[in-house]
């Protein structure tokens, strides 16, 4: 790839390469006075991922040091995002590096998505379609639902596709919108960096800006806000068990999952949670107490919730409203209620 | 089950595992194990993290302890043996499918019958796995568990590493679930003749489509032409709502047409414009119903799961868990096939009355004292049915 697009893709194996290959240590990067520039679009990179999108600069007439400056800007990003190590801003941050890949995407050739597959795993053969002449691209599927799955539209159901012998065709874009996918685990899995405390220090000037920036966002989010528990804004879903529960109705053992997960992801401790169930009709406080403490992660590992798709196909979606329309999880129902809550109330307090 | 019946049972496992053929799953030494002994039966107690080396120990285990019940990971572990999940380290999974006459709508309640049901169920499972998603025969394990289904294990590597989500996506493409009706039956606009740029034509998936629009088709093209071959054809159309003598005298003659066919396997449905929208879409539902299968969805979400060892013995029947390979699954009978222990006679107390067709034989006991052949007598002992001795 010519060093014009690895400034555009720079998470590719190949843009990491060639940025090793310049001799550019994190200490340099940090102190060049030359590097001054992609310290600071780095900077910018970050804030952009929090207030819209990240913005590109057109691949073509860009001028060498430009090219270098927005090439150098990203793993300094990335050491910022790191010096921060928050789950919110990291998620943000990998989301808006993989859409904006996947706004220029869209406008190369099939050629180019293709190669840019490869550095994913993902083999797409190209074929083009007698009727259209539109260029698609053939999937095994086990490469197709790796990255379909998270996608909330029924559409990409794998049961909705024209899968024969184990591959599927879809369309340029939609192709796009999977490299998006797989761009954006690549990016926050690889996230935080463990980061040398002086490199840390040396990064304190430019993430005052940062922080500030990420809790206007948060708070705007309702982010943070869990410790206080509003059991109003919980999604239909959940209401309906905790109804269930309390009338005696012994709920399906995904349900029960579901709810208990939901309970303490969103800042319920283990006794509330056990005094919850104390009225079903097969109680047992210390079988319940343990089940609970698994959820809670006494084994190591804490769970979260199932998401909407998963309620759905183990039926345990119930009622679904206006806001689960846009929601694919029972976590991101309950912050999204939150978030409108707050803002109404801030509202109100700006007219009185 | 008291503890003579207990001890019976353990010796004649003991001497099955003697000389039992073991399937043991590919890269054995990754594989946890669990096993459930007779020992503190009705108590059951499962002894898992255990991990083995080689065949031989796998073997040796066996015919030592004579378990009732055997299980192997789904999983491959870096620390099988590990206690915890976390610890274990979990590398990838095998893809299994269970289909198990508890979780198929509309079972019957007699075992044989039960059993033959799910085996239909095991074919059409069988064929979405071939076709739609590509395996190759020999990629594809069948099951009999022993109990009231079958497994299917798939170690094609390109499955291996799937996560939950991403099994469970494919356990709602082979049950059909999600599956979005409007895509498969659209319009489409037709362009390039004058002055009728408002036309739009009635469309489906071709036939040679993938995927369930594929299926659709072919499944309503031969659905209707065979109705429409009947000679009581204007009878059957008009049985369907909304569906009057001129319109099925319409039908008849175009599914009668081979032109008229064709085109419609090619997705052009304007030859049946005329049929109500809801008639179409009932049997696009039936057919999804007719070629979907109904595998549990836990089981094959569940990436750290036990599963029965082939070869071993299910310890409520004393059949075999049967490998089988596709051609051997078409001919199977679990009843015959599974069934390891001899004719001999064995001296029982029954007690509660008990129907069984084993073996081709019709077997109905009365409570009491009976002698049974050796298979019989042990199926009854796991079911719980009956002590040994007099």
């Amino acid at each position: 790839m010519d060093s014009r697009y690895l400034a555009l893709y720079p998470f590719v194996s190949e843009a990491s390469e060639y940025v090793g290959g310049l001799g550019f240590s994190p200490e340099k990067l940090l102190s060049s006075r030359a590097l001054d520039s992609a310290r600071l679009r780095g900077k910018e990179r970050v804030i952009q991922s929090l207030t819209g999108e990240i913005e590109k600069p057109s691949p073509s007439g860009s001028e060498e040091g430009k090219i270098l400056t927005e090439l150098l800007s990203y793993p300094f990003a990335r050491i910022l995002v790191s010096c921060i190590d928050d789950q919110f801003l990291t998620r943000k941050y990998a989301l808006a590096e993989a859409k904006a890949a996947y706004r220029l995407l869209k406008t190369q050739q099939p050629e180019f998505l293709q190669e840019l597959g490869l550095d994913f795993q993902i083999n797409a053969e190209t074929y083009e379609n007698m009727e259209s002449h539109d260029i698609l691209f053939d999937l095994h599927f086990t490469d197709y639902i790796k990255l379909a799955t998270t996608l909330k539209d029924l559409n990409w159901k794998l049961v909705n596709r024209k899968m024969k012998a184990g591959h599927v065709r879809i369309s340029k874009e939609e192709f796009a919108r999977l490299l998006q996918e797989a761009i954006r685990s690549r990016i926050q899995n690889a996230l935080p960096l463990s980061v040398p405390e002086e490199i840390s220090e040396a990064c304190t000037p430019y993430l005052a800006e940062i922080n500030e920036t990420l809790e206007e966002k948060k708070s705007d989010f309702g982010v943070g806000e869990f410790q206080k528990v509003e059991s109003e804004l919980f999604p239909p879903c959940i209401v309906q068990a905790i109804a269930n529960v309390r009338a005696g109705v012994n709920l399906a053992h995904s349900m029960r999952f579901a709810m208990t997960s939901f309970l303490l992801n969103i800042g319920m401790t283990v006794d509330e949670v056990v005094a919850m169930f104390n009225v079903s009709p097969d109680f047992d406080e210390e079988k319940t107490r343990y089940q609970i403490q698994h959820i809670a992660g006494s084994s190591g590992t804490t769970y979260k919730p199932p998401s909407c798709n998963t309620m759905r196909t183990y039926g345990n979606c119930y009622n679904p409203d206006e806001i689960c329309k846009n929601t694919k999880h029972p976590l991101g129902y309950y912050s999204r209620r939150m978030w409108l809550k707050n803002k109404m109330e801030k509202e109100k307090e700006k007219k009185a | 089950m008291n503890f003579k019946t207990k001890y019976f049972l353990k010796s004649k496992f003991q001497e099955y595992y003697k000389t039992a053929e073991i399937h043991i799953p590919s890269r054995l030494e990754a594989r946890e194990w669990g096993f459930i002994s007779f020992d503190e039966m009705p108590e059951t107690v499962m002894r898992r993290h255990k991990s083995f080396g080689s065949r031989g120990e796998v073997e040796e285990y066996l015919a030592g302890m004579a378990p009732a019940h055997a299980y192997h990971s789904v999983a491959y572990y870096t620390y099988p043996s590990a206690p915890t999940m976390k610890e274990k380290q979990w590398q990838e999974a095998d893809l299994i499918f269970d289909l198990d006459a508890d979780h198929i709508p509309g079972a019957p309640n007699s075992y044989s019958e039960m059993l033959d049901h799910v085996k239909k169920e095991t074919l059409k499972l069988y064929d979405l796995l071939i076709n739609d998603f590509g395996f190759n025969e020999e990629d594809i394990r069948a099951v009999f568990s022993g109990g009231r289904g079958y497994h299917f294990h798939i170690s094609d590597p390109r499955v291996r590493s799937l996560e939950s989500a991403e099994r469970r996506e494919i356990v709602d493409y082979i049950s059909g679930r999600g599956l979005n009706i409007e895509k498969i039956f659209y319009k489409k606009a037709i362009s390039g003749d004058a002055g009728s740029e408002n036309v739009r034509m009635n469309m489906l998936s071709p036939e040679s489509e993938g995927g369930w629009g594929g299926r659709i088709n072919r499944y309503l093209v031969s659905y209707l032409t065979d109705l429409a071959s009947k000679e009581d054809a204007e009878e059957l159309f008009t049985g369907f709502k909304g569906i009057g003598k001129k319109t099925a005298q319409k039908m008849i003659d175009i599914l009668r047409d081979e032109t008229q066919v064709e085109l419609l396997r090619k997705g052009n449905m304007e030859a049946l414009s005329k049929v109500n929208k809801d008639i179409i879409q009932t049997l696009a539902l039936q057919a999804v119903n007719d070629m979907s299968a109904s595998v549990d969805e836990p089981v094959t979400g569940d990436i750290k799961r036990l599963i029965r060892l082939g070869g071993s013995l299910h310890g409520k029947s004393g059949m075999r868990v049967t490998t089988l390979s596709i051609s051997e699954l078409e001919a199977f009978e679990p009843l015959t096939d599974a069934v390891v222990f001899s004719d001999k006679p064995v001296k029982l107390k029954v007690i509660r009355p008990f129907a069984v067709q084993m073996k081709g034989n019709d077997l109905y006991v009365e409570e009491g004292t009976q002698e049974l052949p050796e298979y019989a007598a042990v199926y009854l002992m796991c079911r719980g049915a009956a002590e040994y001795g007099s």
